[in-house]
């Protein structure tokens, strides 16, 4: 195809289109999807999702070959929607409305029975929630489904995590991912058909309201599979955080969306990302908060949560991003680890296990306490919490019991937690640190 | 120097295997690291294949895809080395070996 002369021509043309820094496959995978789902409805969102992925395939097959097109979003549309069109063909379930949503230009035969796109129509919104993405996000915070199954829905379908990382990050098995899955796109059919003329009803303005704190919650998952990501060589994937941070953005430019909790949401993302660069500064492994060089913080992405943070004030509307917000400014604003106002923190945990209880946020608590009172004080709350069985074989509970016992000089049992602890930890980077700090207390 | 003939193959496969959206941006990473890094022995990155095809025989034509092949031909390119070892350098390289069942042929062109 090139001849060697036409070869560096073509490279140097690639380059000036941007090369594939530009194109984040993440966003144009819930791109395609959003848009195929607005064409199609959601009478088969699996092979949607199909479309999507079959489009992503046939990208890295041509444009290493030819180049990054000048359009790539539109380039992977086109790609999928055939994709999509020739899938449904194959199954014999190609509706006239297909064809018509297609642009198809020969369509005029189409109308011969008489029959109309049906259903050509995509699912309507009122303008309140503006985003088409965010629409369609909201279509699998339905209430109807367990929260778990919304979760697995929307990260799957509009993000593209794979089953193997929703797995992991679920801490449940593959299959049960797969369930859910399955299950929740079985409902997307059935609203699909049940309504009337292939239309999906149209949601009213309180019904959409009521979605969005499922939304927020898909929303701050996404971004913790960033922040701690389940990809054993990848700890931290600033991509998925940013994904998450550009949705919240159109959240809180709809009037829906708009709201104390949002902001909330929206100030807790920029401290954590805030803290990114000094969390990788270990060269693949995961610097701990104490050990991290605050100077690397970046200090506008801290301003700005604290801005927001200020726009969350609401005393009669406080969610657990509330807290948790607040938690991070904490450690945000502290010039150095010993700074840092513990008893303030252990009051925000109380808060936070209040707003949204979970052993987990105790956990957190004991941390926070046994840096204020001493590991002692620390060890004992933890004593009085009789924790889930979950919890107790989790990596995190023997890495913060290993941890106290540590400061505490109980160096047997400190080994014994961390040794559990670097056992169940799901990436290489977290063992590693749990492995140092067992390494350290045999020196000592 | 001499011309090497980089045949790639892949599984015949009902499904192609789920990605994420980052392994394949990570795939199209590795793709121009591979380009950048034998720029001068790739003479021509060549093109991929189409599933479909012909084959003529004495007995006649028989059409493609060929099911009885558990493995299918994906695409080619050219590559200039001085010997095999250094065309299987640049092979190893590439990221068509991504995934288990992908291969890459190499043949020396003899150059008549």
């Amino acid at each position: 195809m090139n001849s060697p002369d036409s070869s560096s021509a073509e490279a140097s043309k690639e380059t000036s289109a941007g090369g594939v820094a530009e194109v984040t496959f993440r966003h144009e995978y819930g791109r395609i999807v959003s848009a195929l789902v607005a064409s199609f409805g959601t009478a088969d969102v699996e092979s949607i999702e199909d479309a999507a992925q079959a489009a992503l395939m046939r990208a890295l097959e041509v444009w290493p070959r030819k180049g990054v097109p000048e359009k790539p979003g539109a380039w992977l549309w086109v790609v999928a929607r055939r994709a999509y069109i020739d899938e449904r063909r194959k199954l014999g379930k190609l509706e006239l409305r297909c064809e018509q949503a297609a642009g198809d230009r020969s369509h005029s035969h189409l109308d011969v029975d008489g029959s109309r796109a049906r259903g050509e129509t995509p699912t309507t919104f009122p303008d309140e929630l503006g985003s088409p993405e965010l629409q369609r996000l909201l279509l699998c915070c339905d209430e109807s489904l367990p929260a778990k199954t919304q979760l697995v829905l929307a990260l799957k379908i509009l993000c593209g995590v794979s089953t193997r990382e929703l797995a992991l990050r679920l801490m449940t098995s593959a299959d049960n991912v797969q369930k859910r899955l399955s299950r929740g796109r079985k409902a997307l059919r059935q609203a699909f058909v049940a309504s009337a003329g292939g239309k999906l009803p149209e949601l009213s303005n309180s019904e959409l309201g009521e979605r969005v704190p499922a939304l927020q919650h898909v929303l701050y998952l996404l971004f913790n599979e960033g922040y701690r990501s389940a990809l054993a060589d990848k700890p931290i994937r600033r991509e998925l955080c940013e994904e998450a941070i550009r949705l919240t953005r159109e959240l809180l430019q709809s009037a829906l969306g708009n709201r104390p909790s949002s902001w909330a949401l929206f100030a807790l993302m920029h401290f954590h990302i805030a803290q990114f660069p000094a969390r990788e500064a270990g060269g693949g492994a995961v610097v701990l908060l104490e050990e991290q060089d605050r100077a690397l913080w970046e200090k506008p992405s801290i301003e700005a949560g604290l801005r927001y943070l200020q726009r969350a004030i609401a005393p009669e509307d406080f969610s657990p991003y509330h807290a948790e917000a607040a938690i991070s400014a904490e450690h945000c604003v502290a010039e150095r680890y010993e700074d840092t106002r513990w008893e303030r923190i252990v009051e925000l945990y109380e808060l936070l296990e209040k707003a949204a209880p979970s052993p987990f946020h105790t956990l957190n608590r004991a941390i926070a306490l046994s840096e204020w009172r001493g590991p002692e004080a620390g060890l004992s709350l933890l004593e009085t919490l009789n924790p889930p069985s979950w919890l107790s074989g989790y990596y995190l509970w023997d890495a913060t019991l290993g941890e106290l016992h540590r400061k505490a000089g109980n160096a047997k049992r400190a080994v014994q937690h961390l040794r559990q602890a670097a056992e169940g930890a799901p990436t290489l980077a977290e063992r590693e640190l749990l492995e140092k700090r067992m390494a350290s207390i045999k020196e000592a | 120097m001499s011309k090497y003939l980089f045949v790639y193959r892949m599984p015949q496969q009902e499904k192609q295997e789920q990605r994420s959206p980052e392994e394949m941006q990570q795939m199209m990473a590795q793709w121009h690291a591979w380009k950048e890094k034998f720029s001068e022995a790739i003479l021509d990155l060549g093109d991929g294949l189409l599933p479909t095809g012909k084959i003529l025989r004495a007995s006649g034509v028989t059409d493609g895809p060929f099911v009885e092949a558990k493995e299918l031909l994906g695409g080619y390119s050219i590559v200039e080395a001085s010997d095999y070892n250094a065309a299987l350098e640049v092979a190893q390289g590439c990221p068509m070996t991504y995934a288990p069942g992908f291969s890459i042929e190499i043949r020396e062109l003899a150059g008549f």
